[in-house]
């Protein structure tokens, strides 16, 4: 009630008191207040009154536009954190430079029947499709002969990146390569005869082909897809075919060593 | 309300400052209200994403190490469960595999959680200090090489069951290792709970692999 009863009586008297107090503080809302009470004009009058208790609000809006500037900081620096870190691995998967994502362009080769006997596969090496029921030892295995895609394909299926290099690649770059795989679950490694490439990295339903051990996109592609790439969460890599040779191997035919 | 004009008129100028004040202090407090409740929503939304273990931490260094310690355990004990003779030792190996196998799920559950990919950008056994050195050609304390896990594959009987329990008895002395360190190093509730569970599961695990090993035959 004490709210209306300011504005009546400070029409006349204010108008000049809180307009030039105000400059001070605020010459932006000082000046117009004068013009206007220098017009004689009697409507305008209740405007200043507005004015004036707009003046004696400097120390909330103060404090409001801080807690307002914390709280959009706040705001902003978690919308970032949270945009950032919730980055799929999808998407880190697409941002590999020169990678080929088979599940958008051509996801009726990705089939997962389980079959026995040699199969065919549109992409060499392959990444996805029918495959063997045993799958290949992928404990951060390194094979130094080629292995049955039949076999590899499975692996992919449980989440395993396969490294595979072109028969014939310099040592030292084999033992680069080695060096990402041995000791790692969910990855293995094996030369494939008459590769395209030096270098073909594979998960499910992903390729990049690279000409060098050295590209750090061999890392990045690990890091995005293995384990990531699973078409069954939690399945294992050991129990596995542990021996090498193109030819699949149906179960009963496993654990040969090598 | 024109009576109360009046009546506060002489009065002008003292109590021109409080009245509206009281006035806009009834918005500030329904802004202020308001801001506080954003601040506070904001906040319950962000402290799950700064409080969880960051990529580069202990507990996700420790959780990612373990996993992979572990699945190694899991395929030991799986190549001796297919062809253990002994019943303790066949026991002991469907144990050691299902469990550690269960702990991989919990462990790569909360990276999940937290937003982290299973593969990290540290090196091995980075989360722990001074534990380059501990890494033998890539692999960490107790796990073993690839020639050993061959040999294993190959060998059968009496002999494949002692050296399964050999390589199980210096792989738990690496696990156990890693796991006191980590409930040293990490305050999280969860990591020290199930890393506390191995340090005295597979102690427990170390006592029987002996005895076992004491009743096998001599071959």
């Amino acid at each position: 009630m004490s709210i209306s009863t300011q504005g009546g009586p400070e029409r006349r008297p204010s108008v000049v008191k809180p307009a030039a107090g105000a400059k001070p503080n605020s010459p932006g809302d000082g000046k117009p207040a004068r013009p206007s009470g220098g017009k004689g004009k009697g409507p305008r009058k209740p405007v200043t009154p507005v004015k004036v208790a707009q003046q004696r609000s400097w120390g909330p809006i103060l404090l409001f536009v801080a807690v307002g500037v914390l709280a959009v900081g706040i705001i902003g620096y978690g919308a970032f954190a949270v945009i950032k870190g919730s980055e799929s691995w999808e998407d880190r998967a697409a941002g590999i430079d020169g990678i080929v994502n088979y599940r958008e362009t051509d996801p009726g080769m990705l089939t997962a029947n389980h079959k026995s006997g040699p199969q065919t596969y549109k992409t060499t090496p392959p990444v996805g499709g029918d495959h063997n029921t045993a799958w290949q030892n992928c404990m951060g295995d390194v094979y130094d002969a080629p292995i049955a895609n039949e076999h590899a394909v499975h692996s992919m299926e449980h989440g395993a990146v396969w490294v595979t290099y072109k028969t014939g690649l310099p040592q030292d770059q084999i033992d680069k390569l080695a060096e990402k795989v041995r000791g790692n679950e969910f990855t293995l490694m094996s030369p494939v005869d008459g590769l395209s490439n030096n270098i073909s990295l594979q998960a499910w339903g992903y390729q990049l082909k690279l000409d060098s051990a050295d590209d750090d996109r061999i890392d990045t592609f690990i890091r995005a897809l293995r384990i990531n790439a699973t078409q069954e969460p939690n399945a294992g890599c050991s129990s596995g075919v542990t021996a090498t040779g193109t030819t699949p191997r149906d179960i009963g035919g496993m654990q040969q060593g090598s | 309300m024109s009576s109360a004009t009046t009546s506060s008129e002489p009065s002008t100028d003292g109590s021109e400052e409080p009245s509206p004040a009281r006035r806009l202090g009834t918005l500030w407090l329904a802004l202020a209200i308001v801001a506080g409740l954003a601040l506070g929503y904001t906040a319950g939304l962000l402290t799950p994403s700064v409080t969880a273990p960051g990529d580069d931490s202990v507990e996700a260094g420790f959780v990612r190490d373990m996993s992979t310690h572990h699945a190694q355990a899991v395929e030991m004990a799986m190549i001796m469960h297919t062809k253990a003779q002994d019943e303790q030792v066949a026991s002991l190996a469907a144990d050691i595999a299902i469990t550690q196998q269960g702990q991989i799920g919990t462990m790569s559950a909360w990276l999940r959680d937290w937003n982290l990919n299973p593969t990290g950008e540290q090196p091995r056994m980075a989360w722990m200090p001074n534990s380059q050195g501990s890494l033998t050609n890539g692999l960490m304390p107790g796990m073993a090489t690839p020639e050993q896990l061959t040999a294993l594959r190959a060998a059968t009987g009496v002999e494949a069951e002692k050296m399964f329990l050999d390589l199980m008895l210096t792989h738990h002395l690496g696990g156990i290792h890693m796991a006191e360190e980590v409930v040293d190093l990490s305050d999280n509730k969860d990591i020290d709970w199930l890393a506390g569970t191995m340090v005295a599961s597979q102690q427990r695990e170390i006592q029987a692999i002996q005895v076992i090993k004491t009743e096998l035959p001599a071959n």
